[in-house]
């Protein structure tokens, strides 16, 4: 079991190591919404330019995770299709290894694309200590895995990439949108501050801001940590049961691909 | 022991019946071939042997496992080369077989020995190093084999491996699977090539989800019982009733005329000198497997050869096309 998660865990970033260059381009999304909205929106709002910066660096941060480890997500339907996981679906590897070793995969390449927005947070007035990059790091983790565990039960429901691009839209921005990154959540309507209470993606925002600046929304922040560790659980569980559909017809889970025709 | 035992196996999906009974050894140390056209059943049965899927009813057993029941264990005595390409094309071949020796739960130092070794024994140590999209068809082929032999199975599995590949490619792998049979491994696969089908020690032919025949390649084209004729004339339809008339029944059909003597040699002589039309080209040809699958069958084989419509369908034996 541990030895297979290694494996899909070496291969992923094997290959995500082949794209580096997106670590690069992949900076420039946070860089707009931090210098460009955050310094536009920042000088006509209550908070004033820096403070708002300050505010919604997390919540930029959390952004380029989520969309990291959805991408990084979409892995499955490819490899469902075609190449390598063919010969790893005849290896004796459980599929529940699979599962979570793509979790943990889509982890890391999301933690890497949030780590690099981080050298950037004095030009947002966003100081760093070390206990706080410490308590960042940690927040991260978390936010990371729960990102991941996101796009992998998402992934594993689908046969095509092409309806990717609805899902994020329709399920991945409403959360981000939802989550308090771009304004508090404690000064937002009432209606959004109960949607946020079923939105996975604030309590991970707020964890990664609030180990900045000391302020959390949901408290005990004690709380924020069993919620996303139950969520990160909970949708491993739904990835691990469609993988294991597919024991009996030749796939991974939901798809019916690949090389039997009859 | 036997190294693939299947008993009985009958595996439905929602209403198509693809394998109705299939029973079949195949003794350590064989090369198998399964050969039959395409919906036959063959890949379905390979896929249950693979432990891609499992059979509605009947046992499988690989060397003496179930593959329902004790699938890992069956799992890790097995090398698998898949019609498709089942290499990460743009890692290295040299990273593809450490990342399979890791998904079989060797140590990352025991996986990147193993690998180095098969490499070197196929001789792809050269190419190890790039990206494996930029090798040659042929060097790909071999690198599916060397992933498949990561594991050092003693049964290799090899589903259509040679599809695509030119002439050369294909002999080149086929001495290399030689090789590998030549040091005791079983060698399980099914093809679409005639002539590769001619490598196995026995042939299983398969039709729409049975077994037709199950022999050495010598005695299932010694079921045809003779050799085959095939003439073209001016007349064919007189040339037809002339060799009627004289106890030789030709395949029914049009265009070429076809039939099978027990001694096509001798035999030829006779109607050519006594067939009251003129006979524009004349060929003698040894049973193939493609006349055997007709006789048993009824039908041609399709795909890659090249089976003259028969119309009417052959009731007996050498309506079969070119070996």
């Amino acid at each position: 079991m541990i030895r297979g998660i290694y494996a899909v865990v070496v291969l992923d970033l094997k290959r995500f190591w082949l794209d580096r260059a997106r670590l690069a381009t992949g900076l420039l999304q946070p860089l707009l919404y931090l210098f460009v909205l955050g310094a536009g929106i920042g000088s006509s709002s209550r908070l004033g330019g820096g403070n708002y910066q300050q505010f919604i660096f997390a919540g930029v941060v959390g952004l380029s995770m989520l969309f990291t480890a959805t991408f990084a997500a979409i892995s499955i339907v490819f490899d469902r299709q075609i190449g390598f996981f063919k010969a790893v679906l005849v290896a004796p590897v459980p599929r529940a290894a699979i599962a979570i070793g793509k979790i943990v995969a889509g982890a890391v390449q999301a933690a890497a694309q949030g780590a690099i927005v981080l050298p950037f947070a004095p030009l947002a007035g966003v100081p760093l200590g070390v206990g706080e990059v410490i308590a960042l790091l940690g927040a991260m983790m978390l936010a990371s895995l729960t990102f991941s565990a996101i796009g992998v039960a998402f992934a594993s429901q689908f046969k095509s990439v092409t309806v990717f691009p609805v899902v994020s839209n329709a399920v991945l921005l409403p959360m981000f949108f939802l989550s308090g990154a771009l304004y508090p959540l404690q000064s937002a309507p009432l209606w959004i501050q109960v949607a946020a209470h079923f939105d996975p993606v604030a309590y991970a925002v707020d964890l990664m801001r609030g180990a900045l600046t000391g302020q959390f929304f949901f408290l005990p922040w004690g709380l924020s940590l069993v919620v996303l560790a139950l969520v990160i659980t909970a949708l491993a569980g739904v990835s691990i049961r469609v993988f294991n559909r597919g024991e009996d017809d030749s796939a991974l889970g939901a798809s019916k691909f690949s090389w039997h025709r009859r | 022991m036997p190294a693939v035992e299947v008993i009985g196996v009958v595996k439905r999906y929602d209403r198509v019946e693809a394998l109705r009974g299939i029973d079949l050894t195949v003794n350590a140390g064989e090369k198998f071939a399964l050969l039959g056209p395409n919906g036959a059943g063959k890949t379905t049965l390979f896929s249950i042997l693979a432990t891609l899927r499992t059979p509605t009813e009947g046992v499988a057993r690989v060397l003496g496992r179930d593959v329902v029941a004790e699938r890992d264990a069956v799992r890790r005595s097995l090398g698998i080369v898949f019609q498709e390409p089942a290499i990460e094309q743009r890692l290295s071949g040299r990273d593809n077989l450490l990342l399979m020796g890791l998904f079989y739960g060797l140590g990352t130092a025991a996986a990147k020995q193993r690998a180095a070794e098969i490499l070197g024994q196929l001789g792809l140590t050269e190419a190890a190093d790039r990206p494996a999209r930029t090798l040659s068809g042929g060097q790909r082929r071999k690198l599916e084999l060397a992933r498949a032999l990561v594991t050092n199975p003693g049964i290799l599995f090899l589903d259509e491996a040679t599809l695509g590949l030119d002439v050369d490619a294909r002999r080149g792998f086929w001495a290399q699977v030689g090789t590998l049979a030549a040091s005791g491994r079983t060698v399980f696969f099914t093809t679409h090539y005639m002539e590769e089908a001619e490598v196995a020690d026995r042939i299983a032919l398969i039709d729409r989800g049975r077994i037709v025949a199950l022999d050495t390649p010598r005695a299932l084209k010694a079921r045809i019982g003779g050799g085959v004729i095939r003439l073209k004339t001016d007349d064919d339809a007189q040339a037809r009733m002339w060799l009627a008339d004289h106890a030789l029944n030709a395949e029914a059909g049009t265009g070429e005329i076809m039939l099978v003597h027990s001694d096509p040699a001798a035999a030829l002589p006779e109607i050519l000198r006594h067939l009251p039309v003129r006979v524009q080209r004349v060929e003698i040809h040894e049973p193939s497997l493609e006349d055997v699958f007709l006789k048993l069958t009824g039908r041609g084989f399709g795909g890659d050869a090249a089976v003259p419509a028969n119309g009417a369908g052959p009731r007996g034996p050498g309506a079969g096309g070119g070996a």
